[in-house]
Parts: structure tokens; sequence; C-alpha cells
């Protein structure tokens, strides 16, 4: 049985194979992209806002509030990151009712890279900010010794980011692929309705916490500051 | 669970394209025109707040405008008011001094009148009495009233006192013209030789003696030798019952005023 979509390949030339995870993706990236524009080409700027508009406006201003919400001082900063990583997961997830469609969220690969972007984002962030010195600083709090349990914390979470949301929506997939030949009629359907609803709250689950991961990183550091701890706490709350 | 790492950069590269292109065409524009928006509606509440400050302060003006106006009104008013009690004052005034001077005119008209009225009076009071007088000396002296007027002049005319008697013999003396001797009625021949010798027996004199007739001497004889005259007629008489005349027509006056004031 197939569980990834990386192995399911459609096309390949000189070594390169083109696999489903690629091509759904460019699907969902297909698809976003033409809808916003579509929709922003025809922007209002007076009272009468069309509905569509409405719609984008209250995602957008949405998850400006959940970044703001967690404690970045400057949400437009880390919008277009924070937002395309929680509209691409949500996108890719939601679109499993469509027959025939394989989310690349259940591959294990593009869980990985949107895993690698948030490590990478982290630091990035971060040093914009506060500037390299500080930032490579936060490693030794709350002492030297700490340092490599940091390092470790630092790639575990990534880690535990990507399997987090390939795991549930990968299990949702092979859930229904089971049922299906268990029970046929009726299981399945409630397993995608289960499917819609889990595949949002993943693709919040990730953006909050790449959103926390960055907002912590990126906090000035005060000695008595226990902001750290309590970002730490929240993430365990959060994670599965 | 395998990882294809052919993938995984795949799907990178994928991800930070898809954050580009969102960022393109969904967050930039989407936040540009919701800035926009508050920026207009901001600028829009600015613009009615200013607007409605000024229509504030326009009322404002218009009220004041409007109180001054009608404080110039009430004032002009006043000012109208004034000028129109002052003009009737004025044209009262007027009327009471055009009255009180038609009342004058009249007043004086009646004078005349009165006066005209108490001449004509005399007069023909006086030629009553020369009537009267005449016919009761005829009746009682079987003589004429003339020789008795004639008589009468010669017997004052020797009466006469000496300053008079001086200064009419001093004018005859000097008289360029003759003497003049006025009656009412015509003397005849031999009265009038009577008084001319009785002139000139009494002032010494040989002056020339004319007679004339003049109604308003009134039974007597007026003598004029240059300047100087002398007269004996009932013309005293009649200047008394002139005075007498005036204060009964006064008296009647006045108690037909009060008679009207009542």
């Amino acid at each position: 049985m197939e569980i990834s979509p990386d192995v399911w390949v459609l096309y390949e030339w000189r070594g390169l194979r083109l696999n489903a995870t690629i091509v759904f993706t460019w699907g969902v990236m297909a698809l976003l992209v033409v809808l916003s524009w579509i929709i922003t080409t025809r922007l209002s700027e007076g009272e009468t806002v069309s509905r569509w508009q409405v719609m984008l406006e209250v995602v957008v201003t949405t998850i400006r509030d959940q970044i703001d919400e967690v404690g970045a001082s400057d949400p437009e900063r880390y919008l277009p990151f924070i937002g395309t990583l929680f509209l691409f997961i949500a996108t890719a997830n939601l679109l499993t009712i469509l027959p025939g469609y394989q989310p690349p969220t259940g591959s294990l690969s593009t869980t990985a890279a949107l895993a690698i972007c948030v490590l990478i984002a982290v630091p990035l962030f971060s040093i914009t900010r506060r500037g390299l010195r500080a930032y490579l600083k936060s490693y030794l709090r709350p002492s030297p010794f700490m340092l490599p349990f940091n390092l470790i914390s630092e790639l575990s979470r990534t880690i535990a980011l990507a399997v987090r949301l390939y795991g549930n929506v990968m299990s949702g997939t092979v859930i229904v692929g089971i049922l299906i030949s268990v029970a046929p009629f009726f299981f399945p359907v409630l397993m995608q309705l289960l499917g819609l609803l889990t595949g949002l709250i993943q693709a919040y689950i990730f953006a909050i916490l790449a959103m926390v991961y960055i907002a912590s990183a990126s906090r000035a550091q005060h000695k008595n500051d226990p902001a750290p701890d309590a970002e730490h706490s929240r993430t365990s709350r959060k994670g599965d | 669970m395998q990882i294809d790492w052919l993938t995984v950069a795949a799907q990178i590269v994928n991800f930070l394209v898809l954050i580009w292109l969102l960022q393109r065409f969904l967050y930039r524009p989407i936040t540009d025109a919701m800035a926009r928006r508050e920026a207009r509606i901001e600028e829009r509440l600015s613009d009615a707040m200013s607007r409605r400050k000024e229509a504030e302060d326009e009322a404002e003006d218009l009220r004041k405008k409007r109180e001054e106006l009608e404080k110039s009104k009430q004032e002009m008013l006043e000012e109208a008011r004034e000028e129109a009690d002052e003009l009737r004052q004025r044209l009262e005034q007027d009327i009471r001094d055009e009255v009180e001077q038609k009342r004058e005119t009249w007043h004086e008209m009646l004078k005349d009148e009165r006066a005209d009225f108490v001449r004509e009076l005399q007069r023909q009071a006086g030629h009553k009495l020369l009537n009267i007088s005449g016919r009761l000396v005829a009746e009682f002296t079987s003589g004429k009233l003339d020789d008795r007027i004639a008589q009468s002049f010669i017997a004052n005319l020797k009466d006469l006192d000496t300053n008079t008697r001086k200064k009419m013999a001093a004018a005859a003396d000097s008289a360029d013209g003759p003497a003049l001797v006025e009656t009412a009625a015509a003397l005849e021949t031999a009265d009038r030789g009577k008084v001319t010798r009785a002139i000139h027996e009494e002032f010494e004199t040989d002056i020339e003696v004319d007679y004339r007739v003049d109604d308003e001497v009134l039974l007597g004889v007026r003598l004029t030798i240059g300047e100087q005259t002398v007269e004996w007629s009932a013309a005293r008489h009649l200047n008394r019952l002139n005075r007498e005349l005036d204060a009964l027509l006064d008296s009647a006056r006045t108690v037909r005023r009060r008679k009207t004031a009542d």
C-alpha cells in the first residue's frame, strides 16, 4: 500500500522523477495564487467591498491577529511566512475531499521541507532583529552547560514539527484506505470529515508553533523574563 | 517513512516561491488596501469633523450676525420713533405757532375793526349830538347853533390863559400863511366876521383868516395859526365817550371768555 505520494511517479527524465507530491503542490500553489490574483485585482478601497475580498481580508487579519497574540511585536514582518505556512497546509489538507487527490502534506518530504524552512527561518528572523551575537548567546542561557540541550531542543522540535504533520495527514489517508476495504460505505465519509477537521487543526498548529519558535528566539532576552519558558510550556501543550 | 531529498529540495523551493507569490498577490494588496481604506476613513472622519466644526462656526457666526441685525433693527426702530416724535412735536409746535399767529392777526383785525367801528360811532354820535344840540339850541334859544358856536369860540378866546395867548400871538406874527378856522358846519358870514374880528383883537394882529369845514371837529372850533392850535369842540366829550365805550367792550369780552372757558 502506498502511503506516500512521493512514490507515485508521474514523469521521469534522466533520473529526475516528477512525483505526485510536487505536482499536487503545484496544483495547490496555482489554486492559491490564482484565487488571490483574481480577487486582489478587483480590490475596492471604498465602502462597498466584495464578499471574496472580505473573506481574504478576514483570513489575512485573523492570521495577523494570531501572530500578534503569540507576542510578536511586528505582525506584518512575519505575515508572509506564517500566513503561507497556514494557507498552504490548510489548502493541501482540505483538498483531500477531491477524489484522486493525494495531499502533499502526507509526504514526509514536504513536511520535512516545511520544517527545514522553519528551522532556517527562526535564526534568520532572530538575527535580523537582535543581531548574531545576541542570537548565539541565547544558546548559552540560562548557563553554558545548557548549550547541547538547546541544540538538541532546536533539532528535535524541527523533527517533531515535520513528523507531527506528516503522521496526522498520512494516518488520515491510511485510515480511510483501510476503512474502505473493511466498511466501504459509511465510515470512510465520516473519517473524511474528521480528516478535514484534523487537517485544519494541523495547519493551525504548524503555523502557530513556527510563530512561537520565531517569537521566542526573536524576543529580547531580559534577565527575569519568563517568556521563553512560558512559550516552551505552550509548545508542549499544543504538541500531540 | 521515507524522505526523498530531491523532493524536499523541490518543496523548499516551491514553498519559497509560494511565499513570494502570495506576498505579491495576496498579503501586500490586501494589507495595502486595508491601510488605504483605513486612511481614507480616517481622512473622511477628520474631514467630517472639520466640516462639522466649520458648520458650527458658521452657525455661530450667523447667530451673531442675526443678533446684531436684530439689535440694529431695534436701534433703527428706536431712532425712527424718536425722529417721528420729534417731527410730530415740531409740527405741533408749528401748528400751534401758526394758530397763535392767526389768532393774533385776527385780534389785530378785530382791534382795527373795533377802532373803525368806534370811529364811525364817534362820527355818527357827533353828528347826532350836533343835530340834537342844534335842535335843542334852536328850540330853546331861538337862535342858530353856528351863532352859539361862534360866540362860545369868541368867549373862550377871551378867557385864554396868558401863556397860550402869547404863543398864539407869536405864531400869528411869524406865520407866512393865513390862520385857519375849522368847524363841522360852515359858519355864516356874520359869524365869520365876528370870529375874524375877535382873533385880530385878541392876538393883536391883522392876519388873514380862512374857514374850512371839517367833520372831525364836531360841534366846536379849531383854530390853527402856524404851528399852534387851540380847540374847543365836542371832540373832548367824544373822546371820553370813546374811552368809556372801550372799557365797556373790554369788560363784555372778558365776561364772554370766562363763559366759554366754563
